[in-house]
């Protein structure tokens, strides 16, 4: 094998003329810095983390919880924006805080046949939500559907008067006496139209 | 981020910038954004609580009006007409419910007169200790019912169906 002068070379048999050529030597007389070309690089980086901004602010709707499975259903509405009601496999939450326990639920027999601790909170927040659109506290195309509501309008999908309407995130083996009891507070409080959220297929 | 105008030559105005800052915040937001996102398509099944419960008194139905219940149960499910009290038994298929023939029935029921220019139907779910309903059974009960036509579906307590089978 023959004996090469001393100069850049990319490991042992492969020669890094082509770079040298257009860089310069390792003499010292031109730089030999290479220049990449970023622009695809960025231009790719910048549509995945639009993409990704997209995604992740369409699904921050409702919170993953520890022990819950949601039903898978072949609906294709998308989720509106409401106060969520969450039911784990123990525990029920109104908006992230804890009302009761499901075994204490399912144990309770009592003639008025719904949650007391989570029909409180329901109806303070259903009076809320009233107050909010009585006064035109929410955006102008949710007042429009209250308008159509009253009307017997059907409403757009995702654009459903915010009055009266809540979301069910429950887990999928949720016993239905649950659900029952659930919806009955509901409708106690005022909340007369429930979303119940689903898994697509 | 920097920037370095000209190269000590007069006559260039060639100005780069110092992209590496940028490319840095890109990876790092790609990255973050990729383990914190959800995959999940999520969607809704609108509902309605009808019927009377517990606390309300007897509501009067109208006698013209003739609704059509499904009451699913552990090991089976009624469809059922008010007014005209007539019931269909779907009893269960090995481990599940038969959707198949709920989907032919719902069917068979919307193509009919009472309901060709309607979509309302009420669904209530029997669970017991013994013989548990589970929520997703009511959930693919609605979702038959919205894939047939009748959109605008209630859950009812099983007392409260306008048309209940007498066991």
């Amino acid at each position: 094998m023959p004996v090469h002068s001393a100069g850049p070379r990319l490991y042992a048999s492969v020669k890094f003329k082509h770079l040298v050529r257009g860089a310069g030597s390792a003499a010292g007389t031109r730089p030999a810095n290479i220049s990449l070309n970023l622009t695809p690089f960025v231009d790719m980086m910048t549509i995945l983390v639009t993409f990704l901004l997209m995604v992740f602010g369409s699904s921050s709707l409702l919170q993953a919880q520890k022990g819950l499975e949601l039903p898978i259903a072949m609906a294709r509405e998308t989720l509106q924006q409401a106060p969520v009601i969450i039911v784990t496999k123990s525990e029920i939450t109104y908006q992230g805080q804890l009302v009761a326990t499901v075994d204490s639920v399912l144990r309770d027999d009592s003639p008025t046949f719904k949650i007391d601790a989570l029909f409180e909170r329901l109806d303070a927040a259903a009076k809320k939500i009233k107050e909010d659109v009585a006064l035109g506290r929410q955006p102008k195309d949710l007042i429009k559907a209250c308008e159509d509501a009253k009307s017997n309008i059907r409403p757009a999908p995702g654009k459903i008067c915010p009055d009266g309407l809540a979301i069910l995130q429950a887990d999928e083996s949720t016993d239905a006496r649950l659900i029952n009891k659930i919806v009955n507070t509901a409708k106690a409080a005022g909340f007369d139209n429930l979303l119940f959220a689903v898994k697509n297929k | 981020m920097g920037a370095t105008i000209g190269t000590g030559d007069k006559k260039s105005v060639n100005v780069e910038l110092n992209i590496v800052p940028f490319i840095d915040l890109m990876s790092c937001l790609t990255a973050f954004l990729l383990v914190t996102a959800v995959w999940v398509n999520i969607a809704q099944i609108n509902i309605q609580p009808k019927g009377k419960t517990r606390d309300q008194a007897q509501v009067q139905q109208d006698d013209e009006h003739v609704t059509l219940s499904v009451l699913v149960q552990s090991d089976r499910i009624w469809v059922g007409l008010s007014r005209v009290n007539e019931f269909q038994d779907i009893p269960k298929k090995a481990d599940d419910q038969d959707w198949d023939k709920l989907e032919t029935t719902l069917k068979e029921h919307k193509a009919s007169a009472f309901f060709a220019d309607r979509s309302d139907l009420e669904i209530a779910a029997e669970s017991t200790t013994a013989a548990p309903v589970k929520y997703q059974d009511i959930i693919h009960a609605m979702d038959v019912a919205v894939k047939v036509g009748f959109i605008d579906v209630g859950l009812s307590d099983p007392q409260g169906l306008a048309a209940r089978p007498s066991l």
